[in-house]
């Protein structure tokens, strides 16, 4: 096992300054969000009542060819009554925001589990002293995640919610249940397979669930990462199945050739990510 | 190798019915000159790595400027599912031209997983692109079958330069880069939650297919802590 660490130190530092921007973008929705927070209280949840009230209200928008407040924005509806009407409409009920509340502290409690998760796989000594490219990729994914978890946070409070940060009630369990099985990398790696998988199909489970455009793009942007950790987690499982750890190695150099032809096709079973495997949007939320 | 999928449009048929219904979107969405960015950054990333360093720092500048401009944007989803399958047209046509240049062996030592790469991700978007104009057809709109005019001169314009394996996983990193972005960049203005969920489905597909061209190009596959869109491609 073989690694340039100068080069993939650079490359991790590279992309960390990267993220300047990107966080930017995202911390600046939050005043945004706040100025709304005191219209916009949660509510206690009837999930029948807010889908009944959200197929009425993106009929009506349809329909009158309203969406998000456009036909105000364009001057399209008159006086303070046109206003007022398209306001009504462009705004989702109080039980929109709870949903919303629930699914991003659910968000929440599956990054505060993930955090821990790699925290716990780099205390093992087979990993310690493993890989060097593994420990770099836990080290940083784990960083990725407490990131995703301070945005969830962020935007739960934004929108007038209680920040979760207890791990994921359901799926907490499991993970405890799997540490002390640990034995090798291949099982590490399977666990935190599994854990992205859930996130990735989580998360593209709530953009259709989310109201909140701002949220709505935090989870977007959030499952674009996780669903890219479980590529290279599944990309990492094959080579050590098939007996080539010395192929993880970053970067691969001319050794790219020696890689299986699996490796091309591995990481992406289907051609559109699934939900099978998504956590329900109430399974992490604050009791 | 691709397996059984599962298609959102096919198990979910209401999404035609609320594509057909939504003539106006949140308007939110493809607005602006963005597509001179989204060439920049094809142009940029065939280049040098410093050419490509310069090109994101100017394209995020962009980006950043259409995410607000945006708020009062126009489009709607049928709209956006015209432009998502030129993209993926774009993407079919260029990977059957690496594949064709490959088999002639004009781009010298194919790795087996480069191979077997390029023949899954375009039947990836081979897939993508039946899924949108499903939803286009569904609605009484045309199918689409041509490339994104805008952007195939320049990718055509880049692949000629391409010579050998490398130079064409470097084409198709960005190609994908920006269908990842563009995908990301349209959820927030979708109306009918069928086509965020088509949207996001392949979104996450796309990126996977970015981190593996990463890891092969020798670069970190997860470079980013959140996914980006200043690489979206625009009408």
């Amino acid at each position: 096992m073989t690694i340039d660490d100068r080069s993939l130190n650079e490359l991790i530092v590279e992309s960390q300054d990267l993220q300047v921007d990107a966080l930017k973008d995202i911390k600046a929705t939050l005043p945004e969000l706040a100025e709304i927070r005191e219209e916009r209280r949660g509510q206690a949840i009837n999930l029948d009542e807010i889908n009944l009230y959200n197929a009425n209200r993106r009929s009506v928008l349809s329909k009158m060819g309203i969406g998000g407040g456009g036909l105000a924005a364009r001057g399209l509806l008159g006086g303070g009554f046109g206003a007022m009407l398209a306001g009504l409409f462009a705004t989702p009920a109080h039980a929109d925001e709870a949903l919303d509340i629930q699914i991003l502290q659910t968000a929440s409690s599956l990054e505060v589990l993930a955090v821990a998760t790699y925290g716990a796989a780099l205390t093992l000594d087979f990993i310690k002293s493993g890989n060097p490219v593994v420990i770099k990729f836990a080290q940083t994914t784990m960083m990725q995640h407490d990131e995703h978890k301070k945005a969830f946070q962020s935007q739960t409070k934004a929108l007038g919610g209680k920040e979760q940060t207890a791990p994921n009630a359901k799926f907490k369990p499991i993970v405890d249940a799997a540490v002390p099985t640990l034995k090798a990398p291949l099982d590490v790696v399977n666990l935190a397979e599994t854990l992205e998988t859930v996130a990735t199909q989580t998360y593209l489970m709530n953009t259709t669930q989310l109201e909140d455009t701002a949220s709505l793009r935090v989870m977007a942007s959030v499952m674009g990462v996780e669903t890219q950790h479980a590529a290279v987690l599944r990309a990492v499982k094959a080579l050590l199945m098939g007996g080539a750890p010395q192929l993880i190695k970053i970067p691969i150099g001319a050794d790219a050739a020696k890689l299986p032809a699996a490796a091309g096709s591995v990481a992406f079973p289907e051609a559109f990510e699934p939900v099978t495997n998504a956590a329900g949007a109430d399974t992490g939320a604050v009791k | 190798m691709t397996q059984e999928t599962e298609n959102p449009m096919t198990t979910e048929p209401s999404a035609l019915d609320q594509l057909s219904a939504s003539a106006f979107s949140r308007r939110k969405f493809l607005v602006g000159s963005g597509v001179v960015a989204g060439l920049a950054v094809v142009t940029a990333a065939c280049g040098s790595d410093d050419d490509t360093d310069t090109a994101t720092t100017d394209t995020t500048e962009a980006g950043g400027t259409d995410t607000t401009e945006a708020a009062s944007g126009g489009g709607d989803d049928l709209a956006v599912a015209a432009f998502a399958a030129g993209l993926e047209v774009l993407a079919v046509g260029t990977y059957k031209a690496a594949l064709d240049a490959a088999v002639g062996g004009k781009l010298g030592a194919v790795p087996d997983a480069g191979a077997e790469f390029v023949k899954t991700a375009m039947a990836h978007h081979e897939e993508h692109l039946a899924a949108w104009n499903k939803v286009l057809k569904g609605a009484g709109k045309p199918e689409v079958s041509t490339p994104d005019a805008k952007l195939k001169p320049t990718v055509d314009a880049e692949f000629a330069k391409v010579k050998d394996f490398g130079g064409a996983a470097k084409l198709a990193k960005t190609l994908e880069e920006i269908a990842a972005a563009t995908y990301l960049s349209a959820i927030p203005s979708l109306q009918s939650k069928d086509a965020i969920k088509l949207a996001a489905s392949i979104q996450a597909i796309d990126a996977k297919h970015v981190a593996i061209l990463l890891y092969v190009l020798g670069e970190y596959p997860v470079p980013d802590v959140f996914a980006k869109t200043d690489k979206a491609a625009k009408p």
